[in-house]
């Protein structure tokens, strides 16, 4: 394997690793300082209760806005990185960006995909609830609207991604 | 400067209540103007990185974006102010976001305005380099 393409690997593997590291950090303190207990016994018990009781979700919601906003710029630093070497060589451009259509970076894509779709709908939504001055019943069903469309196009789009590694 | 205590009394760990030193110069102000800079950036950001993304990796395949799709790209003046508005304005709102998880992670003073410091630094270096590289790939 060329030495560009490892040492990508290597960035790639430091950007995990600082995402992980992060999510810890946000987790911990969130168990420490969020309010009430987390995925415990009585988390699908609390799960069940009407919608209007779930205020919940909205905590669930910044940890996960923060943790998805910390991997995509985590990303984004080593993006500009590997995009640079097209400035010193296209020829090396193109051996490091070989690495882009092998089917783990394709999962990589795809749930890159998942985080930029969360962050930037969750994103929409709490401008939403800024400007029209949402109250939180209507904010919560905006952020099960952002859950979904998530999903939907995260699975479309991850499969437009992934289908080539795998025909 | 010794470590700073938690409301117990014990060192300070991740999510505990801590004041924030009241900087002089209109802190409210300023935290308006903040919060406004990230809410225009991520609006246009919708747009700018929704918008790449879907270009590169779903209309056209990743494997398809190599450096000859770059070489065709970047002769267009568009596509050139596209790339630097989005690279500017991603760098931008996401400092902008890990400063404020700084703020609420760091253990004291010298350690937030240390990771603050590396983190304007690195912002700054990858903004140099995005620059030059497209500079260099349009053949300015």
């Amino acid at each position: 394997m060329p030495a560009i393409q490892l040492l990508f690997i290597a960035g790639l593997t430091a950007v995990l690793a600082g995402v992980v590291g992060f999510a810890a950090v946000v987790l911990a303190s969130a168990a420490r300082s969020g309010g009430g207990p987390h995925v415990t016994s009585g988390f699908l018990r609390r799960f069940a209760r009407p919608g209007r009781e779930r205020a919940e979700l909205h905590r669930w919601a910044f940890y996960l806005h923060r943790i998805t906003g910390f991997a995509i710029f985590a990303f984004l630093c080593l993006h500009i990185l590997d995009v640079s070497t097209y400035a010193l060589s296209p020829a090396l451009y193109d051996e490091l960006h070989g690495l882009y259509a092998t089917a783990p970076m394709r999962v990589f894509e795809a749930g890159l995909l998942v985080a930029i779709l969360f962050h930037t709908l969750n994103g929409l939504r709490l401008v939403a609830v800024d400007v029209a001055d949402m109250g939180i019943d209507a904010s919560r069903r905006a952020l099960v609207a952002v859950a979904a469309l998530t999903v939907v196009l995260g699975a479309a789009g991850g499969a437009v991604i992934v289908a080539p590694a795998f025909a | 400067m010794s470590r700073a205590l938690g409301p117990e009394g014990r060192a300070f760990r991740g999510g505990d209540r801590h004041r924030v030193a009241a900087r002089p110069g209109g802190l409210a102000g300023r935290r308006l103007a903040a919060s406004v800079a990230v809410r225009v950036t991520g609006l246009a950001l919708a747009v700018l990185v929704l918008g790449h993304f879907t270009l590169t990796h779903i209309v056209t395949d990743v494997a398809e974006a190599d450096a000859g799709y770059i070489a065709r790209r970047w002769q267009s003046a568009l596509w050139l102010a596209w790339d630097w508005t989005m690279l500017a304005t991603a760098l931008f709102h996401g400092a902008a976001g890990v400063w404020i998880a700084v703020e609420d992670y760091s253990p004291d003073e010298p350690a937030r305005r240390r990771r603050q410091l590396v983190l304007v630094a690195v912002t700054l270096a990858l903004l140099v380099l995005g620059t030059v590289t497209l500079a260099a790939g349009s053949g300015a």
